[in-house]
């Protein structure tokens, strides 16, 4: 007899749970080790400094939910990095140089997220170009695109953008950690409460299988990419209204750091397993390690090794745990 | 999740993610985290760079913990963005902030970017000093570095009589930071008053010494009628091989920064003409500023101009001897 939905529900949302823990371990470390000796306020845990961990880490884990969805469905995504630039450029040109509404501006910085996502599917699906390809394509074209737009100035947004915005009463600075939570919530309960989220994993699983059971392969391949666009330029653009910059080199190689947050999340590179909650702690966990590093001593000299290190570690651990479960 | 059966070995897997979790802590621990002891009874100043892969910042820490030594009870953290990423520039900024540290030097990959952030850090009471490169629509107290415009100026003069005051020069830039831009802007006004000669090209090489290699050879073949560069930063300088496709019989090159081997390459030809900026003062003045402040000393002029070195093959010797000076601890 199947279990009732509410219970199976439990295992997917639990899959996150040892990122979780990683997460709980390596704050609890750092603030042991940087707690004050003096009995002074704590320099690492305290509310401002966690509210910025989650501001910098929404620039990743936003668009690390669509990574996470394109490497469950067996595919791979380099263009993140390249969309959030063309994201935050398109919604700068609009709002600073063609006056648009703030709002409308942010539609169609999305849009273009939409847009590159859809060319991503195409080169895929019908073209069958490997995704690492198709991709890299995509992200030389909308980063090549930033810069044709821009010529290399910037649009600066904060000069239109009131101080002290508070849409709903939020700071502006809290707004992208309030996106990427309610965004997690979206997907997750997309992913593990849906068809289409079964069809996803299910593509990337076995995608010759899926489709013998009647899965609609290359729909499945269109939604993740054109829904993995979107949260790269969502994340630009929430990055371009909240930092006030539309540029077109921000976000350079931010698409291995997008990757290795969906990995250290529990995605599988050969497809078939993936977690949006495990994605976005995956970020949150090199965010806390970003943020820890610079109040230790030549700590921004190590953090790309030790972020290094800490995928390398995770996933082998991981791989590990598979084999004997298999 | 996972889209086939989880099994009761989730626990197992589970524990080992714990202990991939304790092994990469442990890793942490032992390389370098260490607590920074008694130091919550000095000064904390952060000094933060635009980069810690550009050259010239090591000097600018060379001078900044000279200083701190000398004045006592201030404990310098040297923390930046690995590459120039002005938004990790902008994290470690906001970070320190959140610290509550003593004060803040900066030097700016994008000073409007980082202006309301150092807005905060003012209006919170801690002092933000800028050096090298500028904020200049921020609140911060004080800035010590060249005075950009005029730096330029040198330069562009300075190529212009090598040149005899004709020619076709590309100029080379990065584009974002402020200081680079005044200096490409004093350039170009200095170049514009010799009629004769014409810029043919701006190349943007987005602060990356490889990127300049590249775009010098590629502009070689572009312009081979070329008669002079501009470079507005010392990319082309850093390296000793990337001015090899520049014919120095045929071709002048001027280029701003003069730490080594930026010297051997004008003793070797060429480079016709260096300018230099007071790289350890970079680190000493800012920490003295940011002393000075809290002391309740806070400076009357927001500019603090350090002035510039012009080096060519004919004071070159002279100025190595004073850079070895520098370095044994004179200051700058």
């Amino acid at each position: 007899m199947n279990p009732p939905a509410r219970v199976r529900l439990l295992p997917h949302l639990v899959s996150g749970w040892s990122a979780a823990l990683i997460l709980l371990l390596e704050f609890g470390f750092f603030a042991l080790l940087l707690a004050p000796r003096d009995g002074g306020p704590h320099t690492f845990a305290n509310a401002s400094n966690i509210a910025l961990i989650l501001k910098y880490s929404s620039i990743y884990g936003i668009a690390a939910i669509g990574a996470a969805m394109i490497i469950g469905a067996g595919g791979i995504d380099l263009a993140p990095g390249a969309v959030i630039a063309l994201a935050s450029v398109v919604t700068g040109d609009l709002f600073v140089g063609g006056g648009w509404p703030l709002w409308a501006a942010c539609v169609a910085g999305v849009g273009v997220g939409i847009g590159s996502g859809a060319l991503a599917a195409v080169l895929v699906t019908a073209a069958s170009l490997p995704p690492f390809i198709a991709t890299l394509g995509v992200m030389g074209i909308t980063r090549g695109a930033a810069f044709l737009i821009t010529e290399g100035r910037f649009y600066d947004l904060s000069a239109r953008v009131a101080s002290g915005m508070a849409p709903l009463g939020v700071a502006l600075a809290l707004w992208p950690g309030v996106i990427m939570l309610v965004l997690t919530v979206v997907f997750q309960v997309l992913m593990v409460r849906t068809a289409l989220g079964r069809h996803i994993l299910a593509t990337g699983g076995n995608e010759v299988a899926a489709r013998y059971a009647g899965v609609r392969v290359g729909r499945v391949k269109a939604f993740v990419y054109m829904s993995g666009g979107a949260l790269a330029a969502l994340s630009g653009v929430v990055l371009a209204v909240v930092q006030g910059q539309g540029k077109a080199d921000v976000a350079s190689g931010y698409e291995l750091d997008i990757i290795a947050a969906a990995v250290v999340g529990g995605a599988s590179l050969s497809g078939g397993r993936a977690s949006v909650v495990g994605a976005v702690i995956g970020s949150l966990i090199f965010g806390v390690l970003r943020n820890a590093l610079t109040q230790v001593p030549r700590g921004t000299f190590a953090d790309r090794l030790i972020l290094g290190v800490a995928v390398l570690v995770i996933v082998v651990m991981d791989r590990l745990a598979t084999r004997e479960r298999n | 999740m996972r889209i086939h059966r989880r099994s009761a070995l989730g626990t197992h897997h589970s524990r080992l993610r714990q202990l991939a979790s304790a092994i990469i802590l442990s890793f942490m621990a032992l390389s370098g985290c260490s607590k920074p002891g008694d130091e919550s009874r000095r000064l904390r100043f952060a000094v933060i760079p635009k980069a810690l892969h550009i050259p010239v910042f090591d000097y600018a820490r060379t001078g900044a913990e000279r200083t701190a030594r000398r004045l006592g009870g201030i404990e310098i953290l040297w923390r930046g963005p690995e590459t120039t990423d002005e938004i990790r520039q902008k994290e470690i900024l906001e970070s320190f902030i959140a610290q509550r540290v003593d004060g803040i030097a900066i030097s700016c990959l994008n000073g409007d970017l980082l202006t309301d952030a150092i807005n905060r850090a003012v209006d919170a009471g801690i002092p933000v000093v800028t050096f090298d490169s500028d904020a200049p629509k921020s609140k911060r107290l004080a800035f010590y570095g060249v005075n950009d415009i005029e730096a330029g100026r040198a330069l562009g003069d300075g190529l212009a009589k090598l040149l005899g005051g004709r020619g076709r020069v590309a100029l080379i830039t990065s584009l974002g930071a402020d200081n680079l831009q005044k200096r490409l802007d004093g350039a170009r006004e200095a170049l514009a008053r010799y009629p004769a000669i014409n810029i043919v090209e701006v190349f943007d090489v987005r602060d990356d010494p490889v990127r300049v290699a590249e775009i010098i050879a590629a502009g070689a073949q572009r312009y081979p009628d070329l008669d002079g560069w501009l470079s507005v930063g010392g990319w082309p300088v850093f390296m000793r091989n990337a001015l090899d496709p520049i014919d120095p019989a045929r071709t002048k090159f001027v280029a701003f920064d003069t730490i080594p081997p930026a010297p051997d390459l004008l003793r070797a030809g060429k480079v016709q003409l260096l300018v230099g900026q007071k790289y350890f003062g970079w680190g000493e003045e800012s920490v003295r500023l940011l002393k000075r402040i809290i002391g309740g000393d806070r400076p009357q002029e927001v500019y603090h101009y350090s002035g510039i070195d012009v080096v060519t093959r004919d004071n070159v010797d002279a100025y190595l001897a004073q850079w070895k000076q520098w370095e044994s601890g004179a200051p700058d």
